[in-house]
């Protein structure tokens, strides 16, 4: 009995180990920055605009989970633009009422939260991360609230399965496509490009893999090598060892901004010459903070502009945020929020803006361009892919550079897929 | 057992009864009007009562196997999700295979799906139980550690079945026409479900198989002497234990509406399923329950302190949440140092307390 209490000791501090590591992530201020001056601004903005009708949405946000360091800058760029929306007359004669929560990349707070929304009245929904998104697709199609995500797996662009459900973004696979379809049209050698992958035995890694894959073979790619990298990974080598024989012209990158740098750093130990190309979670201005020069050349897959682009989005945003560098995702979460707007002034101009009215709106969108911030967004009743583009942006250890856009012809067999 | 002063039984029958007074009765009684009227008066935590009653469920299952029988398994979480993916696939495939009369009895097919999920779980179980008749403590920790992740493994790459990496949706339970598509009826849903697992747990453990899982945790060597086939009784332990985690996770899918591998079904949950047993105590069925409860309602608890504090105090609430998975392996350390019986025994004493005050002894 003794040893059985001792085994169970040892196990429990197991636990509380993880337990500790999965809190433990840091917890930036921003957000709960912004949801406060969103606040002031929305009340600053109320006794100009006496006329403005009150349009309640939801913001699920993950501020303190494992996911905080790109779901602060995500929240913080969704609330910035729903006080410059406010600031600036409201949307079709509503002033939108946010109401931000927490969740902490916890899909049963996820839930409860979302019941909380519904209870006050919310009409639609900035959600966050792929397990709540999911969970709360059959929801959010049964109560009849759009959703807008930062999940951008290709099975929420399918109607069938997910009514309700958005996102600004092209999906994962989709992103792959358009920068293998680019690397094959700038292809100058005279055999084949060989291409290898790398990305984590998990559901996010192994989204875009399959639809990826088969394009490649299409486009003439000689697929080389293909090894896994966990997300929490502190060392490639052996990987990378192992695919250094097969000397692949290019290599995929899915995985976090932890597991990239790691990958980036052994390449660079080890001598490795190709370039990486690396997914939308994957590369942004941390990656170039924790790899430094390692990141030199690599590709950076994007769906928005970033912080230093010539957009007139971005223009606004570097006015608001008065001059303080934001990541690509602050971009994002920006851009989800304008698209949002355009559907609800669109709903209004027809009538009382409800979740299928707002759903109607945003399926009749065609090539709308929420201030260049993201290629143009289209839905269909059929079809919620947004678009089928990617940005290139090179990589370098001052930042990211805007190399080129690529889009692909909107086929009915890619969707969903 | 601690009776009350002066209560005599006059029949076997009468002393076997699980609820031998009347006040235990009245109590029972107040606690489940309590509960069934809870969701009509109050909108917040129904979600979180319906999870809690799913977590009984899978305590209690880990509680036969490893409370009970002594073999100790890292591997309940997957169990509860081959019970998860094994009920939605008969719901979604499996179902035409059924006669029709099945569809008249049990009132549509969930009812089917969340026993087939069961047996499907039980099947697996009793395969990675094998090893237990070899291994014991550590070793067979291990074996069931490879099942949990063999069992991940296939959710994320089987498929066909799985839906693999994108997961799948969850259709609302129907039984006889009536649709469970909200938190509160899931919660009514549920409740009957953990009732009647704990009542089949509870008659599980005082009666012949029961008995020998005791002996077999106590003293493997004096139990096979006395008669106790060990192999057969760990199988089904394993058995037992795996169906309940089964309809557990049946249960758990046809609430969340909505199916994704890792990290639901991850080594996180076996860990929290078995400080569950923990803290409530290891062999007794209420103890499953008390634990599974407490486990439950700790982080709420935590938000809720997080965010009164946070009222008075704006900068301590972030740190508050921060040191949230701190706080809770704390607890479980203390409660192995100070209460290593666990709640059940704790509830015991406070019962005797009353019963005896003001005279303690």
């Amino acid at each position: 009995m003794k040893r059985f209490w001792l085994i169970l000791m040892m196990l429990l501090s197991l636990a509380l180990i993880s337990g500790c590591g999965d809190d433990a992530e840091d917890v930036d201020e921003p957000g709960e920055a912004t949801e406060e001056a969103a606040e002031e601004t929305t009340e600053e903005a109320a006794p100009e605009q006496a006329e403005l009708q009150e349009l309640k949405i939801g913001v699920l946000s993950d501020l303190s989970g494992p996911t905080g360091d790109v779901g602060n800058p995500y929240a913080e760029g969704v609330m910035d633009c729903i006080a410059y929306l406010n600031a600036n007359g409201g949307v079709g004669g509503y002033e939108i009422v946010a109401y931000q929560e927490d969740y902490a990349y916890d899909v049963q707070k996820a839930l409860t939260y979302y019941e909380q929304f519904k209870n006050k009245g919310i009409v639609a929904l900035q959600g966050w991360g792929t397990g709540d998104t999911e969970a709360l697709m059959s929801f959010v199609a049964q109560d009849e609230i759009p959703t807008l995500s930062a999940s951008y797996s290709a099975h929420l662009t399918d109607p069938n399965t997910a009514p309700y459900n958005f996102f600004v973004a092209a999906d994962y696979t989709t992103q792959m496509r358009a920068a293998l379809k680019y690397f094959a049209d700038n292809w100058s050698g005279s055999e084949a490009p060989k291409l290898a992958l790398i990305y984590p035995d998990h559901p996010y890694g192994l989204s875009p893999i399959e639809g990826a894959k088969a394009y490649a073979e299409e486009l003439g790619f000689e697929i080389v090598g293909e090894v896994n990298v966990e997300l929490r990974a502190m060392d490639a080598t052996t990987q990378l060892t192992d695919l250094m024989e097969d000397s692949p012209d290019y290599v995929w990158i899915g995985g976090t901004t932890d597991s990239t740098s790691v990958i980036l750093k052994d390449a660079e130990k080890l001598g490795f010459e190709t370039t990486f190309f690396i997914n939308i979670w994957g590369n942004d201005e941390n990656l170039v903070e924790l790899a430094g020069d390692a990141v030199n050349g690599h590709i950076g897959l994007q769906a928005t502009a970033v912080y230093d682009d010539d957009t007139p989005g971005t223009t606004v945003i570097r006015e608001i945020t008065g001059g303080e560098h934001k990541m690509t995702h602050y971009v994002r979460g920006f851009a989800s929020m304008l698209v949002m707007a355009e559907g609800i002034r669109i709903a209004a101009e027809q009538g009382e803006v409800t979740g299928p009215s707002l759903k109607a709106a945003l399926e009749s969108l065609r090539d709308f361009d929420p201030m260049g911030l993201t290629p143009p967004i289209s839905y269909f009743e059929d079809d919620h892919r947004p678009n089928l583009s990617v940005n290139l942006y090179e990589l370098q250890a001052d930042g990211l550079h805007f190399k080129a856009s690529q889009t692909l012809e909107r086929k009915a067999e890619w969707l969903g897929m | 057992m601690q009776n009350k002063c002066g209560q005599f039984f006059t029949s076997y029958r009468q002393e076997n009864r699980l609820f031998k007074t009347w006040f235990e009765r009245f109590w029972l009684l107040v606690l489940f009007v309590g509960l069934i009227l809870y969701p009509l008066c109050f909108d917040s935590y129904v979600l979180q009562l319906c999870m809690i009653n799913i977590a009984i469920i899978a305590a209690v299952s880990l509680n036969v196997l490893t409370g009970a029988c002594g073999q100790i398994s890292l591997g309940q979480g997957a169990f509860v999700g081959v019970g998860a993916y094994a009920g939605v696939w008969f719901v979604q495939s499996g179902a035409a295979m059924l006669p029709e009369w099945m569809f008249v009895v049990f009132g549509g097919p969930f009812i089917p799906a969340i026993l087939c999920g069961g047996l499907v779980t039980a099947l697996v179980g009793m395969f990675f139980g094998i090893p237990s008749l070899r291994l014991k403590g550590i070793y067979l920790a291990i074996a069931t550690l490879a099942a949990q992740f063999i069992l991940e493994y296939v959710f994320l790459h089987w498929k066909s079945v799985t839906g693999g990496h994108s997961g799948m949706a969850v259709p609302a339970p129907e039984i006889f026409g009536y649709t469970f598509d909200t938190y509160p009826r899931m919660f009514y849903l549920t409740l009957a479900c953990a009732v009647l697992m704990v009542y089949l747990a509870t008659n599980l453990m005082r009666s012949k198989p029961g008995r020998a899982f005791v002996s077999i945790r106590d003293h493997h060597l004096s139990a096979e002497i006395v008669g106790v086939n060990l192999f057969w009784y760990k199988l089904q332990a394993f058995a037992v234990s795996a169906f309940m985690a089964g309809v557990a996770g049946g249960l758990w899918a046809h609430t969340a509406r909505y199916l994704t591998p890792s990290p639901t079904f991850g080594i996180g949950l076996s860990i929290s399923y078995l400080a569950m047993i923990i803290i409530g105590g290891l062999g007794s069925v209420l103890g499953a329950v008390y634990g599974a409860i407490f486990i439950s309602v700790l982080p709420i608890c935590l938000d809720l302190l997080a965010e009164l504090v946070g009222g008075f105090f704006p900068e301590l609430a972030t740190p508050i949440k921060a040191t949230k998975g701190g706080v809770f392996g704390l607890v479980l350390m203390l409660f192995l140092i100070f209460e290593p019986e666990g709640l059940a025994h704790r509830w015991r004493l406070i019962k005797a307390y009353w019963k005896l005050y003001p005279f303690a002894h």
